[in-house]
């Protein structure tokens, strides 16, 4: 029934093969490049994210450093240190921190059988895992007992388990760091890090209770505190644990090199707004090529009407008003976008499903379609649609039906 | 039915002015079938139009069913095309991919009627101009007599009251157009009025009336 407003349509399509071909290309290229440049987009994103979610999630790291400003009469130049007991202090002390941890960090030579290397240590507590991603794939991380009792347990990085014992099973292996016998209890989950903040990174390293770090290498001081303040108080946090550490240690809370801070809640948040401005970017440039795309296909319409202003001209005759006219162009050129819009995304589907994803993932993550890259190239769509179908549209309901119907 | 007074028409094309139409009076009453004749370029064809609704006039006054239609908007002029008049073309103007029976369904389309109320429709005036075994096939696998049935039954679709011919069997031979004729002679009993131009005084002698035209004014009824 309305099917005979599109008939015409489809016969023309069917009739004028090369024409078809050249008006749809433009629209399924541009529509094949916008969906791939969305998708790699929101790869790239989130693989940056994510390999930012590999040293940690909402945290804040601190370093104890050396003072830059005179206080309370204490020249400046002073060493500030921090004992674990300090560390555990400030979680008490100051409100709205959810988790907190020391670390203590040295390199030191680790050996099971005949594979030896020389890799970091890192003594932590328990809440260390949930703020840095230290996830147990096999076992379990240091525990509440572990760090009570200064247990020689340890944890291993994917890698550095990987190294040392190739095939075998690490749980409850002992491993030797200089000499000393440590319980393997867990090893890491695989996950992407690009760097990290001290000396290597996690798959790495080497995790121990920190109480039996301070005992065994006689280091009363933290190399530096995890912090993960409740979110979205990063920022007073941070200043309530200057001023009581500066007040409790000697340092003025104004001091930024006596206690340097490092908030990865700031980062994210300008990771976030980079990576969106990174993502219209390159939605811009896909909607640029649809345009054009846009435009071959109102030029086409263009020509259309002027070839079809008989047939216009017999349904003004037999009592088509303007809209309807209007609306079979408008739908005309929408149908044409959208059927372009279609194979266009399927190709790129086609693409991204060949794609070997195991090679490109380290750059630029996963890139796929999902909801996102759908609604946004759907959006583009219609918009190039809806202006390029606008034109013809106008132009055919504008017909005149006595000159429509004397044309040939 | 159709009272035309002072009714001028002036072509312009670029800065040329022609005046095809130079004042007609006409006056044509509910259930008359009526010829208009003229020469070629008399103006016949902007005439029918303008009673058509598909052209305005420039001048003078024109009343349908006695409402005033030269001050109606393009879109109050399509409703009046397709519900006070049916209008039958030479070169029948029909649509070439869609079958006979929606070009005959096209009208009713533009008017929002219910499918099953169009099926029915269609099929009755299908039927009358003895077709309905032909529905499904399209304008180019019809004969012009078959072609230009098809163009009358689409313009009865709508049930309008006047019905309008120009040159209606211009394009046909002489067995096809008495045909036609036979079918207007026929509509114009069951009481449509008919209005229908040629220049063939044997066709003219269908109708009951003959009104002629020459150099865009009326001549005298005969
Ligand atoms: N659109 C137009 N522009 C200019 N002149 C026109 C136009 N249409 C018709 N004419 C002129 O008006 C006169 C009447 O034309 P028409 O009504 O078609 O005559 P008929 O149908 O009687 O042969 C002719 O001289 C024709 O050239
Ligand atoms: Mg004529």
């Amino acid at each position: 029934m309305i099917f005979i407003f599109f008939k015409n349509l489809f016969m023309d399509l069917y009739r004028q093969p090369l024409r078809t071909f050249l008006t749809l290309s433009g629209v399924v290229w541009g529509t094949f490049a916008s969906v791939l440049l969305l998708a790699f987009g929101d790869g790239v994103s989130k693989s940056g994210k994510k390999s930012m979610h590999g040293m940690g999630e909402g945290i804040v790291i601190a370093w104890p450093g050396t003072t830059t400003i005179s206080y309370k009469g204490i020249t400046k130049g002073k060493a500030v240190r921090l004992t674990a007991e300090d560390v555990l202090l400030v979680k008490e002390k100051v409100p709205d921190i959810l988790r907190i941890s020391p670390e203590y960090i040295r390199s030191r030579r680790i050996r099971y059988n005949k594979e030896e290397y020389n890799n970091n240590i890192r003594g932590v507590n328990v809440e260390y895992q949930y703020m840095r991603n230290t996830i147990a794939q096999k076992g379990r991380f240091i525990d509440d007992p572990d760090v009570k009792n200064r247990r020689r347990v340890c944890f291993l990085g994917n890698t550095i388990a990987q190294n040392l014992f190739k095939d075998e099973d690490p749980l409850e292996k002992k491993v030797y760091v200089e000499g000393v016998p440590f319980m393997v209890v867990g090893v890491m989950v695989k996950k992407i890090q690009n760097s990290n903040y001290s000396g290597q990174r996690d798959e790495h390293c080497l995790f121990i209770p920190y109480t039996t770090f301070s005992t065994l290498y006689g280091q009363k001081y933290v190399s530096n505190v995890i912090i993960q303040p409740f979110p979205g108080q990063s920022v007073p946090v941070v200043a309530n644990i200057r001023e009581y550490l500066g007040n409790k240690i000697g340092f003025s809370p104004k001091d930024a090199d006596a206690l340097f801070i490092w908030d990865f809640t700031d980062l994210e948040k300008s990771l976030d707004i980079f990576f969106l401005a990174f993502n219209i970017f390159l939605g811009m440039i896909g909607s640029f090529t649809l345009m054009v795309g846009g435009v071959g296909v109102a030029s086409i319409m263009l020509v259309v009407v002027e070839e079809r202003l008989r047939e216009i001209g017999v349904k003004l005759a037999v009592g088509a008003k303007r809209k309807q006219i209007l609306r079979q162009f408008f739908s005309e050129a929408l149908i044409i976008i959208l059927m372009g819009g279609l194979i266009g995304f399927a190709f790129a589907a086609l693409v991204l499903g060949v794609i070997p994803m195991e090679k490109i993932e380290d750059y630029v993550g996963h890139p796929q379609i999902n909801v996102m890259v759908g609604i946004v190239t759907i959006l583009i769509l219609l918009a190039v649609g809806s202006i390029a179908g606008l034109m013809p549209a106008r132009k055919a309901a504008s017909t005149n039906p006595i000159e429509a119907l004397r044309s040939r | 039915m159709i009272d035309m007074r002072n009714l001028k028409k002036v072509y312009k094309t670029g800065s040329i002015e022609f005046e095809a139409l130079k004042g007609v009076f006409l006056k044509i009453e509910k259930g008359e079938f009526v010829s208009l004749m003229g020469p070629s370029g008399s103006g016949k064809s902007t005439l029918m139009n303008i009673i058509g609704c598909l052209d305005t006039p420039t001048g003078g006054s024109y009343y349908l069913e006695g409402r005033d239609v030269s001050g109606l908007t393009f879109d109050q002029l399509s409703e009046v095309r397709n519900q006070k008049v049916g209008f039958v073309f030479q070169s029948f103007n029909l649509l070439p991919y869609a079958t006979a029976y929606e070009n005959v369904e096209l009208p009713m389309l533009y008017n929002g009627k219910k499918a099953p109320e169009r099926r029915q429709r269609v099929d009755e005036l299908l039927t009358m101009v003895g077709l309905y075994d032909w529905r499904k096939h399209r304008p180019t696998e019809l004969s012009g007599g078959q072609q230009q049935r098809v163009a009358i039954a689409r313009a009865l679709a709508m049930d309008p009251p006047i019905l309008l011919a120009d040159e209606p069997t211009g394009n046909l031979d002489s067995k096809s157009g008495e045909e036609i004729l036979d079918l207007f002679t026929s509509l114009w009993k069951a009481g449509r009025t008919i209005l229908m131009v040629t220049h063939d005084t044997k066709i003219a002698a269908y109708s009951q009336r003959t009104v002629h035209i020459l150099d865009g004014k009326m001549e005298a009824d005969i």
